[in-house]
């Protein structure tokens, strides 16, 4: 067995200081990190995290002075054997027992914070989130409005009102996104096919950059979105404004021979118009390479009545269909593939 | 002092054969080993080149090279490299050479299944590269390649999806090899509670490949069904299921990540015992702890999908955190090996020191994603990206890099160059850190994962900056370990059977081994025959 060559003197207990240092250094720094989160169930949460780093730092610390006592007492300094000695059963014991000491604080506080975030009130605002390649749809039920993004353009902003619970109900139209709010301190993933609701009371005014946080494709990492938090007054202004642009959508019927272009995720017109009693013809292109769309019609973005429904057409591609002749009145058309990010009105005269 | 011989078992020697031809046909476990660590880290130098340039789009926001098309397909295929065709083969190429060593056998119990695994993975890691030449490039969905997204993909993705079967394939032909090889080939005297703990390692994940594995082929087929055979097993709109995937591919993923760190695990806790001096602290609890790891490998799976709010969330959150305690037993018998031992700092034991301070850091920030309410805040981000590379780099990389000076001179007769290891070490480590430790304020920051890019008012910048400098940094510490390997393999073998004065099987023999292993088998009384000889009669030092 070759002589092994001792390192100089000074390296090791710098390298176990360093060590030392190093965790202390990062349990301080790790605390000022994480924020407290705009809710009060993001409050919850921070606590969690600061209970965790309680639990671990000590952990840490302990095993890092542990091994930076090892490496500076226990360096070979001469050719005697050590001690061949060994733990015995009750060492074992007490190494199973320290972990799940701390386990069984760590997990009855995790539930009671999980309990604390899940919990339930009357919410007062209730949104639809609709998550789609790749930007966001925000219908707000009570208030019979939506806002939509618009892919690589605008990011979709969800205004809410100070202090009032809100319920979203989540849903993607395509692939899994994340709804994540980072200011919120919570994310929920939106899955095709199923709706997922949670809520959450927004405490402090502020703007707060948000994005999808599941990888859902080409354009993931510009899949944002904003939470704007206003006053009760600024929130019903901003409601109001909204109704008042869907409604002001309107033209006039030229015939009743429409067309209408698909390009990066939106159409060419947000308002089409026809004469009534009559069939019409829609000449659609769609110069979106790859991606899918079609075209319907119904009653309002509450999609409770369909019209008019065509297939799906792949870009890019062109189609002319035939649509049925429609009494009188506002309608509302969309991609059902992007939904209301790719909508207008529909007016029969 | 009495040598038991060993049953005859010489096999006469086969025709001669070319050299090239010779490593292409041979059976012989050694060589196998050897290939399999050849095919790793070649695999490993072009993830971690795929690495590096994610690292150099992301240092400054804005989009500088890579327009998120290429993006997307860099981090998958990095993903998917380093997890099936690098951190998994290279414990397997070190279980290959040196468990038949360990457990005083001629060879694996099928050594032309032996080949045959190893021949299908460099086949399995060119078909998923292979995807950069299709339409549409190679897979980018990720490793995980979640549905209906990696439904929506071109051919690259069924490349990826048939490379992956073939790897499947060939580890659990692998994995059914050493559970064989282990429980029915060991020399006399060799009783299970005798064997190293790194045997115990692969045997534990064996059994974690053949539970395992199969899911994931399942899962594989299932998917190609629904993008080509007209299935709708993760189509909603005709009735599927799309979380169906993620619980099929959690039921196996969880058990993979444990089957890329067990190995590891062996090999740190033999290090430590051979570099202090010392017999490990507790044996048996380092066989308990792999059994309990193992087994409760197999009750986590749904921790990845907190964040769905579709899972039970209170019973995977216990079963997650109950699985850091036999993880944490291992700790505490390190240190306790350590304790009033005669450390001696050779390049194995600095690396496996760095493995227990890295690893200690990714099992403790994997707690604060074991409970839900945390985990919606930090799933998905960065803070994860810092959690998985901490276990997986700091861990398991230290551990193979521990390994590889512990064991270089056994398999090739020379030992790699000191001073090389120590500034490989240190500068390993300075890198790793500088890396990988803002990505825990980057995901508690709110930058999630797999993003081709950001943008300059996040706060994310600079932090982002600095983990670029970092891996960087790891990089010249890889070239310093490539070119210590390369010197080193041009000089000539002098390496003794036992350089380190270690305690098991495989430093009873010639370094090299000759074809047969052993030419003598030292009795074997103990969990440490090496030592015994050693210290029997003042023999050696």
């Amino acid at each position: 067995m070759s002589p092994s060559v001792c390192p100089p003197r000074a390296r090791r207990p710098a390298a176990a200081l360093a060590r030392v240092g190093l965790a202390v250094g990062a349990s301080v720094a790790f605390s000022g990190c994480a924020q407290q989160g705009i809710s009060i169930k993001s409050h919850d949460v921070h606590i969690l995290y600061l209970v965790i780093m309680a639990l671990a730092a000590p952990v840490v610390i302990g095993v890092y002075a542990a091994l930076a006592w090892c490496i500076v007492r226990y360096r070979k300094r001469d050719d005697q054997p050590a001690p061949q000695t060994t733990g015995r059963g009750r060492s074992l014991a007490v190494f199973f027992a320290i972990p799940v000491v701390i386990i069984a604080i760590l997990f009855p506080f995790g539930e009671a914070t999980l309990l604390a975030v899940e919990q339930s009130e009357i919410p007062q605002v209730q949104i639809r989130v609709e998550g789609f390649q790749w930007e966001w749809t925000f219908l707000y039920l009570n208030e019979g409005i939506f806002v939509s993004g618009k892919t690589l353009v605008r990011p979709a902003v969800m205004v809410l009102p100070v202090d009032e619970p809100v319920q979203i109900t989540l849903t993607s139209r395509d692939v899994i996104h994340s709804f994540f709010v980072p200011a919120l301190l919570f994310k929920r993933d939106a899955i095709p096919g199923r709706t997922s609701s949670f809520q959450f009371t927004p405490s402090k005014l502020g703007t707060y950059q948000s994005q999808c946080a599941e990888f859902c494709g080409l354009y993931h990492s510009k899949m944002t979105f904003e939470v704007r938090v206003v006053s009760s007054a600024d929130y019903q202004a901003w409601i109001a404004q909204q109704r008042q642009a869907l409604n002001s959508i309107t033209c006039s019927a030229n015939g009743s021979d429409l067309s209408l272009v698909a390009h990066n995720i939106s159409w060419n017109a947000f308002c089409l118009a026809v004469p009534a009693g009559t069939p019409f013809t829609l000449h659609i292109t769609n110069q979106d390479n790859g991606i899918e769309h079609n075209f319907s019609i119904y009653d309002s973005f509450f999609e409770k009545k369909q019209y008019f429904t065509s297939p799906r057409i792949t870009g890019v591609a062109s189609e002319t269909l035939t649509g049925p002749p429609l009494p009188p009145g506002h309608y509302y058309f969309q991609c059902d593939v992007h939904g209301p990010a790719m909508s207008g009105a529909f007016i029969v005269q | 002092m009495a040598v038991t011989e060993a049953p005859s078992t010489a096999v006469a020697p086969g025709p001669e054969r070319g050299r090239l031809l010779d490593w292409l046909t041979t059976t012989d476990h050694k060589k196998i080993g050897l290939l399999y660590l050849i095919s790793s880290f070649s695999f490993f130098v072009v993830g971690g080149i795929f690495a590096l340039l994610m690292r150099t789009e992301l240092a400054r926001p804005g989009t500088q090279i890579f327009h998120p098309h290429a993006y997307n397909q860099l981090f998958t295929l990095h993903g998917t490299l380093m997890i099936f065709l690098v951190i998994f083969p290279l414990l397997a190429g070190f279980g290959n050479y040196f468990v038949p060593l360990q457990i005083g056998a001629l060879d694996m119990a099928f050594p032309r299944i032996n080949a045959l695994s190893f021949w299908l993975l460099p086949v399995g890691g060119l078909t998923i590269l292979s995807g950069l030449f299709a339409k549409g490039g190679a897979a980018a969905a990720g490793w995980t390649g979640y549905p209906p997204l990696s439904e929506q993909l071109g051919t690259g993705q069924d490349l990826w999806i048939a490379g992956l079967i073939i790897v499947g394939t060939a580890s659990i032909l692998g994995g059914i090899n050493f559970i064989v090889t282990i429980l029915r080939m060991r020399a006399p005297g060799m009783t299970m509670m005798r064997m190293p703990v790194f045997t115990w390692s692969i045997l534990a994940t064996s059994l974690l490949v053949i539970l395992a594995a199969p899911v994931l082929t399942a899962g594989l087929i299932m998917l190609f069904a629904d993008r080509r055979l007209g299935t709708v097993f993760f189509d909603p709109t005709q009735g599927g299921v799309v979380l169906l995937w993620q619980h099929v591919f959690w039921f196996f993923g969880h058990p993979e990540v444990y089957m890329l760190i067990l190995g590891a695990w062996g090999i740190v806790t033999e290090i430590i015992a051979v570099f202090s001096g010392k017999p490990i602290f507790s044996y048996r609890g380092v066989v308990l702890s792999f059994l309990l790891i193992t087994a409760l490998s197999f009750s986590v799976w749904a921790h990845h999908m907190f964040a769905t709010g579709a899972v039970e969330l209170p019973f995977f959150s216990v079963t997650t955190e109950l699985i850091s305690v036999p993880t944490g037993v291992l700790f505490f018998i390190w240190l306790g090996t350590m304790w009033k031992g005669k450390l001696r700092f050779e390049p194995p034991m600095l690396f496996a020191l760095g493995f227990i301070a890295m690893f200690l850091i990714g099992g403790i920030n994997g707690v604060w994603a074991a409970s839900p309410a945390m985990d919606f805040a930090i799933h998905d981000t960065y803070w994860v990206v810092a959690h998985l590379h901490y276990v997986l780099f700091g861990g398991t990389i230290f551990g193979v890099v521990a390994a590889m000076y512990y064991w270089f001179p056994k398999m090739t007769g020379r030992m790699l160059s000191r001073k090389l290891g120590i500034w490989q070490f240190w500068i390993q480590l300075i890198g790793f850190n500088l890396t990988f430790f803002p990505m825990h304020i980057l995901g508690l920051r709110g930058m999630p994962r797999r993003i081709a890019d950001y943008a300059p008012d996040r706060g994310w910048s600079f932090l982002n900056l600095v983990a670029t400098v970092g891996a960087f940094i790891i990089a010249i510490a890889m070239i310093l370990f490539f070119v210590n390997i390369f010197l080193t393999l041009r000089k000539p073998r002098t390496a003794p059977d036992d350089p380190w004065g270690a305690n098991t099987l495989e430093w009873a023999t010639s370094s090299p081994p000759p074809a047969h292993n052993f030419d003598r088998l030292p009795p074997i009384r103990s969990d440490r025959p090496v030592y015994d000889l050693r210290t029997a009669g003042g023999e050696g030092s």
